[in-house]
């Protein structure tokens, strides 16, 4: 995350340099579409948003104040893109929750990957404020100060919901492990 | 991973902070301390380092290889002018630009007119031609209002996205489509209480405009920006609308369904 490169890119696509906003795009297209697939679990809700992102990062880039971090304002725009899909799909679906916990993404054809799958389950059965807190942290590697920054809650928050979301996901894990050890084959 | 007896507040504080690298010198040298003495603790800080350990090493994942391309096709930067190009020619000088605008825009309305009469021979129901109660240019009030409910359209041949906006009685629909070839947009308003209003924005002699059986359909190709405006029928007030059915066909297959939710 570079603030001063991103900071003079985001000038010269304000004055309509195509090269320049390709650059943005393309630095941060894959942070923004992992962190919307983490946290709607769905590689084409995650590409759609993806996409709805850099369409309004770039429909405001003029009212973008360099004030603030670049990469800051597009992770909050893809937090609440991501979030509204989801509010989106529960407003159409409303059965669409209870198909978050079997979650399938194509790790699942890896026996390796079976425990990130589970770690996936876990996660999707947070509440939307402890999945976002942990998929900046996680996923996309930002501080609490950014988390802050970004979901504009003070660090406090951050930590207690980071804590309160591991700890959530901890008692997930077990409880599937031991359904595993019960019902399911060795 | 096993269950552990209550922690205080403070210590799991210091766990959490620890795992993370956060901790000032002190507070690690009183975590240090702390996880001398207890046992408990020093299982559920090894359990809390092999989760997180697990979440940050969730593997990244390959966005699919259209999505950039696909991005940067639909984005419009502004366009940067220079002090050549910001010149006004004469008819620039001579006339103000909203004269100039409002023909072009009468020249608009008139093509469409004319596409619609045109697509009149067609099979139109008696009730399907007294919905047509205007087809030129409106005022830009229409652009305004709430918004209702948006959809984005990404296919391999078919971009863009649709917003459907409300003021009064009008509801209206702004709609951005890019494509390469013919596409076809069916907008299904029967039975909710709504007629067609207007169009704008089609200056393109090729736009076929009809509305037929309570639902207007839109043809066109290329990269094109257009507003439809539906009103709500004096006998339907206070009545729920049902959501509004859209259609995008491109090179005369279907590729998009969606729904607008007409109420917030």
């Amino acid at each position: 995350m570079y603030k001063d490169r991103d900071a003079a890119l985001v000038n010269d696509c304000k004055r309509g340099d195509r090269r320049a906003m390709s650059q943005l795009v393309s630095q941060y297209q894959r942070p923004v579409f992992n962190a919307a697939y983490r946290i709607l679990g769905n590689m084409d809700d995650a590409a759609d948003t993806t996409q709805i992102v850099f369409l309004k990062v770039f429909e405001h880039i003029a009212d973008y104040d360099s004030k603030f971090k670049f990469f800051s304002w597009v992770y909050r725009i893809a937090i609440n893109e991501s979030l509204n899909q989801i509010k989106k799909r529960r407003k159409q679906e409303p059965l669409a929750d209870s198909q978050a916990s079997p979650w399938r993404g194509p790790d699942e054809e890896f026996d390796a990957a079976r425990l990130s799958s589970r770690v996936q389950g876990a996660l999707m059965l947070l509440s939307d404020d402890y999945r976002t807190v942990v998929v900046l942290k996680h996923i996309s590697g930002c501080s609490y100060q950014q988390i802050s920054e970004i979901l504009q809650v003070p660090e406090k928050t951050v930590k207690s919901r980071l804590y309160s979301a591991r700890q959530l996901m901890k008692k997930s894990l077990l409880n599937d492990g031991n359904q595993d050890k019960g019902g399911g084959p060795p | 991973m096993s269950e552990h007896k209550h922690i205080d507040q403070h210590a799991e504080d210091l766990l959490n902070g620890g795992v993370d690298g956060v901790l000032s010198v002190a507070e690690q040298d009183e975590l240090n301390s702390l996880l001398a003495g207890s046992a408990q603790l020093r299982d559920l800080n090894e359990e809390l380092k092999t989760f997180t350990g697990l979440l940050d090493g969730l593997q990244e994942v390959e966005p699919p290889p259209y999505l950039q391309e696909s991005i940067e096709r639909q984005i419009r930067l502004p366009v940067h002018r220079n002090q050549h190009e910001e010149k006004q020619g004469f008819f620039g000088t001579w006339l103000p630009a909203h004269w100039l605008r409002t023909g072009f825009a009468l020249a608009a309305g008139a093509v469409l007119t004319v596409s619609i009469y045109e697509m009149g021979s067609g099979p139109m129901t008696a009730e399907d031609a007294s919905n047509l109660v205007g087809t030129v240019i409106k005022s830009q009030a229409a652009e305004q209002g709430e918004l209702l409910d948006s959809i984005h359209i990404f296919t391999n041949t078919l971009t863009g996205r649709v917003e459907l906006r409300k003021k009064d009685d009008l509801f209206t629909l702004d709609v951005q489509l890019n494509s390469d070839g013919p596409t076809q947009v069916v907008v299904n308003f029967a039975g909710r209480g709504l007629e067609f209003e207007s169009i704008t924005r089609t200056q393109d002699q090729k736009d076929i405009v009809s509305i037929v059986d309570g639902s207007v359909n839109v043809a066109s190709s290329g990269e094109k920006h257009y507003t439809l405006n539906l009103r709500r029928t004096t006998n339907s007030e206070g009545r729920e609308i049902a959501p509004l059915e859209l259609e995008f066909f491109a090179n005369n297959a279907l590729v998009h369904e969606a729904k607008l939710s007409v109420s917030q």
